[in-house]
């Protein structure tokens, strides 16, 4: 019975966070906001409503939450992976050979991920909603997991100087990694209860922890621009006495 | 720390990799009907126990 009352606080605070969140990106200015954050929270904001509706009406056992559950987290995963490609975009703006073959590989993934959802849905065609759409969501999330590591691998090769892209990469990390970790385990315990427990807590808890590093992102870069634009003022008062000498 | 949290990771891919390729080769589905345990999005609570595929 706790369980339950936790899993719908956690519920409520997401929901909370989230919109939080998207008033936040909003609120700044045109050149800052992160579109393709706000995508995102967006998708999850609404996924979450929705969920919580039929969550209140349907209860937590009935089919009916099952379906919407999975529905929207097919939704989910197709804007992580539009996600992970809008990071990648940021990540090669300067470095137009990089997004060349960025580009390249996460069409490839993404068509891999669809032949091979396909291939199991083919043996059982009769069912698409628990073939296809498990197999799919299972597989794009995996593939996200791998794509979105690989990118923070990039960023630190080339060096990035977007401090903010960085921290957006290490929420998306925290989300997708967390319950691939205890799915892990759940596996490697052969579904011990602790284990089985324990994955069911680290859904929400990782997207929790995805949005609160996103928020810290958000934040912390504002702080930074300030920062900047009161360490130009010597600066600009330096060029000023160069050219009164040059004059 | 850096590389720390890179080796589990790897750990991690490694592990599910080989879980993977096993269904692929045993040729059965993540689902059918019978198995719970799965990752998703979202803070809400996952439905306990999926209703079994209609005939």
């Amino acid at each position: 019975m706790d369980s339950w009352v936790v899993s719908y606080g956690i519920q409520y605070v997401g929901i909370l966070i989230e919109a939080g969140l998207i008033v936040l990106v909003a609120q700044r200015s045109q050149r800052n906001r992160p579109i393709s954050v706000l995508l995102y929270l967006s998708c999850l904001l609404a996924s979450a409503l929705a969920r919580a509706y039929a969550l209140r009406v349907y209860g937590l056992t009935s089919r009916q939450y099952f379906y919407i559950y999975w529905c929207t987290d097919f939704l989910l995963v197709i804007s992580a992976f539009i996600l992970v490609c809008l990071f990648f975009r940021r990540a090669c703006l300067h470095e137009e050979k990089m997004w060349r073959f960025a580009r390249l590989l996460l069409v490839f993934v993404f068509v891999v991920v669809l032949c091979i959802s396909g291939l199991v849905f083919s043996r059982n065609y009769k069912d698409l909603f628990p073939y296809f759409v498990y197999e799919f969501n299972q597989n794009l999330y995996f593939a996200c997991l791998v794509l979105n590591t690989l990118l923070y691998l990039l960023l630190q090769q080339i060096e990035s100087t977007d401090d903010q892209l960085g921290l957006l990469v290490c929420g998306v990390g925290i989300q997708f990694a967390g319950p691939a970790a205890t799915l892990a385990l759940v596996h490697i315990t052969s579904s011990e209860r602790f284990a089985l427990s324990l994955n069911s807590f680290s859904i929400p808890m990782c997207t929790i922890g995805m949005l609160l590093v996103w928020a810290y992102a958000i934040l912390h870069v504002k702080e930074k621009a300030i920062q900047v634009a009161r360490r130009e003022i010597p600066v600009l008062a330096e060029v000023a006495a160069h050219l009164n000498i040059q004059i | 720390m850096k590389n720390l949290v890179l080796t589990f990771l790897l750990a991690v891919l490694v592990v599910l990799t080989c879980v993977t390729i096993r269904r692929i080769v045993s040729g059965s589905p993540t689902l059918a009907g019978q198995k719970t345990t799965l990752v998703a999005i979202g803070a809400d609570p996952v439905p306990p126990t999926p209703p079994k595929p209609s005939n």
